[in-house]
């Protein structure tokens, strides 16, 4: 019987394991809440993946504690000699090999859509992003679709607009962003959004998204912008760039519509410029 | 080295030895196999120690721990301070990578193994052999003497991505770094350090191939070999094509350090703060492509050994014969083939471009399918067994079932879409622990635990080995596996403080807990320290084949003397005859005469 008891333990801990994973989504130690449109595509690949990878644990895991119970030792008894099976093995070759397949084919047009560029779509809202030990700075042109946006990406303009970790935009527009990085590798990551990308030093990537829930509200009483304290959206750096790594916190501010990121937009240019009262040109560093 | 070898059996063939030449300098493949587990055991301490100071910080990120100002200068006081912290989670996965899994694994098992289970008297060159094991010794010094320079030891991630790791102040302003502390002369030792293993580490792969396409016994066929001897074949062939690659980048990498080239540094350089590194004309993904194209094979050196090693076990305690001996082979040729064209599967998020990602995603998802073929043999040999629960069995099936864990997860990470979310979390550390702990070192256990015998002539206790097994499982289980669920929520991998993120409020408590499970595991531990030394000296001794073993190194005494084999072994079949109806025994080891009435095996 103590024999025996090697596969209850073996059992107790692959079900501990099973229900972990089963009782997490139902106390909240699961995906964060969906806000972006290709959201729900990365979340079906994800249960479908799920899904299989569920079933082949608890199959092997049945077989594997059955065998250690059924198998146990036994004086004066030999074990089943057997040197294979051809059939078995391919079998067991195919039928993963078709699934596998299915997983792998089943992910591209997804990854298409996020990520290649010939796909992105026209965007409604142009920003560019610098990554920097340890923030972010968002860069906004003085209107949501600057003329030739790519070429704005790499120079800026006169009178464009410097927020630190404050990503703004407004539910529904395809935001298009230039990542880039001042220093080392970051990685702009938004759990909601559902997406992540690295900054690369020396390269401009473009990333997009298109937010399908708006955060952020007017407050007439204190004449700010307030984000709705059970939507907050943070922008995380995912890509280790040194002591500060933990503490590049960004929020994500999504308006409820283009009007009101508008309105924003022309409060932020008015702080900008009563922080630079003589509206001179940037200093262009001497060199 | 205190190593109580018997002196009842001294070789035959070699002359008596010095103390230095047999025990320190020595030639004998298995006393360099005892030094590599020795060493690596050591460094295995030290990477848990980091590993448990790493969990600390993240179970209580506001807590303070006591001395430990007084310990390392760098700290905030009684707290870690970040830049401390990115320097221990560094170090403990360049130690457990670099100086425990690899060195225990290829080094001890290599060694020790293949000459013994393919009837040699030795390794093909065992002056290369000891070489190899000096060769460890300048890292071990360098990687040590790191903690101590100016800035303290590497702090860049095991994978020392640039510009963080390589870049460096203008010519002629001294080797710190203004991307870090820590990048600038530990950086430099992290990368020399890295050098010497690479040289050990191919020196013990040129020898371990030669060694067995050449020296193996009269009758040894390829296809005759145990498992144990194609893993460590293969992960030779692997390590001598990978490795160049490796130095490669770290040679690189040291020169972008030390004289200011710009490998790594894209053509505008980069500011940091106010400072400028001046212009470059690298391309910082170079690093990333040259480092995972060693990499990711390095991820197969260390589980493609302790795969072979547990199949043995299995067979021998399962008592029964290996189920798909040549599928078993193809499918960890093809795990190495595979290997070698999925490294991207790093870089999804990197910024190279997307559709390469695709392709990289394909190869990298067909690469379950020989894992999952290993996995059905493992399952089908242990169906219809007689299975015998010792310590080096329950480690072996421990290895199987949290395999299937860690392979499984490996599907998540490869699928692209997916990837983006979870790149980078928790979700990995989880993943990336399942096989390189779990499935690893529980197969570097079974295999303490299994051979130690012919080691040492003793065997382990096996009642304190089964409570250190069931300890151990439990223990690192709870602290690993819930790592999946906070990694589905987000968290994010290398991070001092969690708590600063409302995304991230919920999944605390499991930080903690995960904590405390860690320092049980690392407490654990102790009871198989103490059990390899007193054993070391109070043992049961045991005869040549205490576990009643086909496979060939039972045939030599234990320990063996130099020279291994009294005479020389003549192989009669495959390693895998138990349970065969044909005979009385429920085993019939490779050297023994053909029983009368037995057909003898086609192969």
């Amino acid at each position: 019987m103590q024999q025996k008891g090697w596969s209850i333990f073996f059992g107790a801990i692959l079900l501990g394991a099973f229900l972990l994973f089963a009782v997490a989504p139902f106390v909240g130690w699961w995906l964060p809440a969906n806000v972006s449109t290709f959201g729900p595509d990365v979340d079906r690949l994800f249960y479908i993946i799920l899904g299989f990878t569920g079933f082949f644990f608890v199959l092997t895991g049945a077989i594997l504690v059955y065998a250690m119970y059924r198998f146990a030792w036994r004086a004066n008894t030999k074990s089943h000699y057997v040197e294979g099976n051809h059939r078995l093995e391919i079998a067991w070759t195919v039928v993963p090999a078709i699934i596998l397949l299915f997983i792998a084919v089943s992910q591209i047009s997804t990854w298409d859509t996020i990520k290649y560029y010939a796909s992105m779509p026209n965007p409604d809202l142009v920003m560019q992003v610098t990554a920097r030990q340890w923030d972010w700075s968002m860069r906004y042109a003085d209107k949501p679709q600057p003329d030739n946006a790519r070429a704005w990406a790499e120079v800026p303009a006169i009178d464009d607009i410097y927020l630190p970790s404050e990503l703004h935009c407004w539910k529904g527009a395809n935001v298009r962003i230039f990542l880039k990085t001042q220093d080392v590798l970051h990685s702009f990551f938004s759990p909601q959004l559902r997406l992540k990308q690295d900054a690369l030093p020396g390269k401009t990537i473009p990333v997009w998204f298109n937010a399908t829930d708006a955060n952020t509200s007017y407050n007439a009483k204190t004449g700010k912008w307030d984000i709705d304290k059970n939507k907050r959206w943070e922008i995380a750096c995912a890509e280790l760039c040194g002591g500060g790594h933990y503490r590049m916190q960004g929020m994500i501010y999504v308006h409820e519509n283009k009007e009101d990121y508008l309105k924003w937009l022309d409060g932020a240019k008015e702080a900008a410029r009563s922080r630079q009262p003589e509206k001179k040109p940037p200093a262009v560093a001497k060199n | 080295m205190s190593v109580s070898h018997s002196h009842s059996t001294e070789a035959h063939a070699h002359p008596e030895l010095g103390f230095l030449r047999k025990y320190i300098f020595s030639e004998d493949h298995k006393v360099i196999g005892i030094q590599f587990l020795f060493s690596g055991l050591i460094f295995f301490l030290i990477g848990g120690t980091l590993a448990l100071l790493v969990r600390l910080q993240i179970g209580f990120p506001q807590g303070s721990i006591p001395f430990i100002g007084r310990w390392f200068p760098l700290s905030w006081g009684d707290r870690m301070s970040p830049d401390f912290y990115a320097m221990i989670f560094s170090m403990h996965a360049t130690i457990m990578i670099f100086f425990v899994i690899i060195p225990l694994l290829t080094g001890a098992f290599g060694n020790f193994c293949i000459p013994l289970m393919i009837g040699a008297r030795d390794m093909a060159f065992p002056k290369l052999n000891m070489m190899s094991y000096w060769f460890m010794w300048p890292a071990f010094a360098i990687i040590l003497c790191s903690f101590f320079v100016d800035g303290g030891a590497a702090g860049s991630g095991w994978t020392s991505y640039p510009l963080l790791a390589s870049a460096t102040m203008p010519a002629g302003q001294g080797f710190h770094s203004p991307a870090s502390p820590h990048s600038g002369l530990g950086q430099i030792c992290w990368l020399v350090a890295l050098v010497f293993v690479g040289i050990s580490s191919m020196m013990g792969s040129v020898n371990y191939m030669t060694t067995i396409i050449n020296l193996r016994a009269p009758g040894m066929t390829l296809f005759r070999m145990p498992l144990t001897v194609w893993s460590m074949f293969i992960t030779a062939i692997l390590q001598s094509m990978a490795l160049p690659v490796l130095t490669v980048a770290l040679i690189l990498q040291l020169l972008d350090k030390t004289i200011n080239t710009t490998f790594f540094l894209p053509p505008g350089g980069m500011s940091f703060g106010n400072q400028h590194t001046g212009p470059g004309g690298g391309q910082t993904l170079l690093w990333q492509h040259l480092f995972w194209f060693y990499s990711h094979p390095a991820v197969y050196i260390m589980i493609l050994p302790a795969m072979g090693m547990v199949s043995d076990i299995i067979c021998t305690f399962a008592r029964k014969h290996l189920f798909g001996y040549k599928p078993m082979v193809l499918a960890m040729a093809g795990i190495a083939g595979l290997g070698f064209i999925v490294w991207g599967h790093h870089m999804f998020q990197s910024g190279m471009d997307p559709r390469l990602g695709t392709g990289f995603m394909l190869a990298t998802i067909m690469i379950a399918l020989p894992s999952a073929v290993k996995t059905f043999n493992w399952l089908a040999t242990l169906w219809g067994a007689n299975i015998q629960y010792t310590t080096a069995m329950l480690n072996a099936l421990a290895f199987v079932a949290m395999f299937v864990i860690g392979g499984l997860s490996g599907i998540f990470m490869a699928a692209t879409p997916v990837d983006v979310f979870i790149h980078d979390t928790y979700f990995i550390v989880a993943h990336l622990h399942y096989v390189l702990f779990m499935s690893s070192v529980f197969g570097i256990f079974a295999g303490i635990y299994y051979w130690y015998p012919k080691m040492f002539g003793r065997t382990m206790n096996e009642t304190w080995g089964k409570v250190h097994f069931a300890l151990t499982f439990l223990f690192s289980n709870c602290t690993f596996y819930p790592m999946h669920i906070i990694g589905v929520a987000g968290h994010p991998r290398r991070y001092y403080d969690s708590t600063l993120y409302h995304f991230l409020d919920n999944v605390q408590s499991l930080n903690v807990f995960m904590t405390i499970s860690a320092l049980l595991l690392g407490v654990t531990q102790i009871i198989f320290l103490l059990n390899f030394v007193w054993s070391l000296f109070r043992g049961t001794k045991v005869g040549a084949n205490p576990w009643h073993s086909n496979t060939l190194e039972w045939a030599a005494p234990s320990p063996p003397p130099h020279g291994n084999f009294l005479e020389t072994p003549i192989v009669r079949r495959g390693p895998y005859e138990y349970g065969n109806p044909a005979i009385e025994d429920d085993y019939l080891p490779q050297t023994s005469p053909q029983p009368s009435g037995v057909p003898v095996a086609a192969h």
